[in-house]
């Protein structure tokens, strides 16, 4: 038996030398890009595939050579795992979307002080919060979800005049609560200075719990649907499928119902027959545009170590689609002024649930 | 006296359907109540794939064929079904869904050979075997939904558009209960469980496979074949599977994504809560789809608001924990199942 393991211990030795030479002979010339994917897969139509496609653009122009694991849960071992993996195999340039990665990074920034980490959607720190620390080695980004879902809520609000709307969240977790804010505070706006009338009751505004339970958003929007509700705001990732689904049945059958989708236009998501959609228009935030415009710093050598990144309307990091072919010319018209005011500051979105909102 | 003990006879021989029509009154007793509007409908919507495939489990299991990889068996008919339907419904959408579904039940069933060679041929353990299924078929899936449609996530421009049963629906009760806004997959997954009650409990077929998973030896002394049998129980459970899967597709999600999120284990656990017979299983999967469809909706319905959701979400797994001690001692499950024959 302990022979055995000698062999094998021997055999390891030998293998993992063998790779890390054949590492060093591939030569140097491209910056190597690794990715670790968040809970789900790289092609979510979400947050991992969006990461993934800003990589990927640096890619396609040639500037680095890309690639992804996927962790085979979602703790701090876990996601460490695959950074070392990533690490050993050449990859110090390591993007990892999610706030689930903030502890993970936290302990990597230390470990290997040599790469560079991007962590999107959150910032270091400590498993009991204790401690917040960002190395020159680590960037964090945040997205100011709460304009994204702002401009939603009144593009939403103008285009249906007058209507009842509803929220469904994914997990109770900032980024969604920002959206789901920002959204109210839309609504708000619309009604009292651009003469609207949209209601949103408090049993409306919900947080599934998860990001992948189907079943549930499509029961749950029904449930909306039947006590009256027009409009969704779904910002649940798989939750959201369920109720784009439910929301494409009712309006075959000729109800007057939409969805406004989350992080990504989805407007593709709510094609139904004849070409029409479900997905009256999306509060994005461009997660391809960070993962792209940190890869070009760091070849450029900018990269902003040890900051945080505030993405919001000021550097063009949120908005609606430039096309949203279920909104009329006006509105849209209206929308893009409501996004100078964001821009040059005289309206401004809380990112707190100040008094008057719902959760 | 003559006439008292016909009547006995009468109402054990139909006892399945005259318990059905009862519950189905009581439910209509109560049909005006707007929470019972909210949630009836959607919860026959969910419960319809955990009875077909709970319906297959019965086949293989009452035939004597452990079967562990129906939710291996939905996901392959929940892929078959996504494929179909995405590269057929811009040719026609009303024909795409039903050739979908057929689509899923011939895929699952032909899955579901791979676990009839092992455990009848092969004499292979029938958990094992079942768990390979389960394996094999999340990553195949996967595998095949990159290669084929370009994205681990196939989705459909449209499923089935509910509608209201022309007359049917204007009956007051159960009318506005069960027959307004239903998916025509439920009626025609109800008729597989009527017919399969039927085929199972009122033929000498039925007679037969059931007796291969009580005694497979004195069944082929009676000169059937036992091994035949129990390729058809495990055949009809992966077709029924698959059809299941399909109908997630159709019905609730919209999208292949790779996991039918436990619902293959669920119907495992109707099946053994319905005690392995077709009434039971219709009553603990309604039970399930029910107790999951509160878990679901009620943060929307003030009503429930007062008690916590985790509640309602733990509450049929807490159900099915306590059947199954309170049911362990005068257990119903055939004889032989599980093994080789």
């Amino acid at each position: 038996m302990k022979k055995i393991v000698v062999v094998l211990c021997v055999l390891l030795v030998l293998t993992t030398s063998l790779f890390a030479q054949g590492d060093m002979e591939s030569g140097e010339q491209l910056l190597k890009v690794g990715m670790v994917t968040d809970a789900g897969t790289i092609d979510d139509k979400s947050f991992n595939q969006g990461t993934w496609e800003g990589i990927l653009k640096a890619e396609e122009e040639g500037l680095v050579e890309a690639k992804y694991l996927k962790p085979s849960g979602t703790t701090e071992a876990d996601y460490l795992k695959e950074i070392g993996n990533l690490y050993d195999a050449g990859y110090h340039f390591i993007v990892t979307p999610g706030f689930k990665f903030e502890t993970a990074i936290f302990e990597a920034q230390d470990k290997w002080p040599d790469a560079k980490f991007v962590i999107l959607d959150g910032e270091p720190h400590s498993a009991d919060y204790s401690e917040f620390r960002i190395e020159d080695n680590v960037v964090g980004v945040y997205w100011a979800e709460q304009e994204s879902g702002f401009l939603a809520g009144i593009a939403a609000a103008l285009q249906v005049e007058e209507g009842e709307f509803g929220f469904i969240g994914g997990m109770e977790i900032p980024a969604v609560q920002k959206f789901n804010w920002g959204f109210q505070q839309g609504i708000m706006y619309a009604n009292e200075n651009l003469g609207t009338d949209i209601m949103l009751k408090a049993e409306n505004v919900i947080y599934q719990g998860s990001f992948d339970n189907v079943a549930a958003g499509q029961q749950i929007a029904a449930s909306m649907f039947d006590k009256g509700v027009d409009v969704i705001f779904a910002a649940a990732g798989g939750v959201g499928v369920g109720a784009i689904n439910e929301a494409k049945a009712r309006a075959k059958a000729g109800q007057d119902v939409w969805i406004i989708g989350v992080d990504v236009d989805q407007y593709p998501e709510g094609l139904y027959t004849d070409g029409k959609s479900i997905i009256l228009t999306s509060a994005m935030k461009y997660l391809d545009r960070a993962s792209y415009d940190m890869i070009k710093h760091e070849l450029a050598g900018t990269f902003p170590g040890g900051t945080t990144l505030r993405l919001n309307a000021t550097n063009d990091g949120i908005g609606i689609p430039v096309e949203n072919p279920n909104l009329d010319a006006d509105v849209e018209a209206k929308v893009a002024e409501m996004y100078q005011m964001l821009k040059d500051g005289s309206i401004t979105v809380a990112d707190t649930q100040i008094s008057g909102l719902y959760r | 006296m003559s006439n008292d003990k016909d009547m006995k006879t009468l109402f054990r021989t139909y006892r399945t359907p005259i318990i059905v029509i009862a519950v189905l009154l009581m439910l209509a007793l109560f049909s005006e109540s707007h929470l019972i509007r909210l949630i009836i409908p959607y919860a026959i919507a969910y419960t319809i794939p955990l009875l077909v495939t709970a319906l297959g489990g019965l086949y293989s299991e009452r035939s004597g064929v452990t079967n562990l990889g129906l939710e291996g068996l939905m996901l392959v008919g929940y892929f078959a079904s996504a494929i179909t339907i995405k590269f057929t419904e811009q040719i026609s959408y009303s024909l795409a869904i039903p050739l979908g579904l057929f689509i899923a039940v011939i895929a699952g069933a032909l899955f579901s050979m791979l676990h009839a060679f092992a455990s009848i041929n092969l004499k292979a353990d029938q958990i094992i075997s079942g768990t390979a299924i389960n394996m094999l078929a999340s990553a195949l899936t996967v595998y095949l939904a990159r290669t084929v449609a370009g994205s681990g996530n196939v989705r459909i421009m449209l499923g089935i558009v509910r509608q209201d049963i022309p007359v049917l629906s204007k009956i007051p009760g159960l009318g506005t209960l069960f027959f307004t806004q239903s998916y025509w997959s439920t009626w025609v997954a109800l008729a597989i469980w009527g017919l399969s009650w039927f085929l199972l409990y009122k033929t000498s077929f039925g007679l037969r496979l059931r007796a291969c998973g009580e005694h497979p030896s004195a069944v082929e002394s009676a000169g059937v074949n036992v091994h035949k049998m129990r390729y058809f129980g495990v055949g009809m459970s992966g077709a029924l599977a698959g059809l299941g899967g399909a109908i997630i597709l159709v019905t609730y999600s919209g999208e292949f994504n790779g996991t039918v999120a436990g619902l293959g284990f669920l119907s495992i656990a109707a099946l053994i809560f319905g005690q392995w017979k077709p009434l039971g299983i219709l009553g603990a999967t309604f039970f399930f789809g029910t107790a999951t469809t509160i878990a679901n909706v009620s943060q929307v319905i003030p009503e429930f608001g007062v008690i916590p959701p985790v509640i309602f979400k733990v509450f049929p797994y807490v159900v099915t924990l306590l059947a199954l001690v309170v049911f362990s001692k005068r257990s119903a499950a055939p004889k032989a199942v599980g093994e080789p024959y």
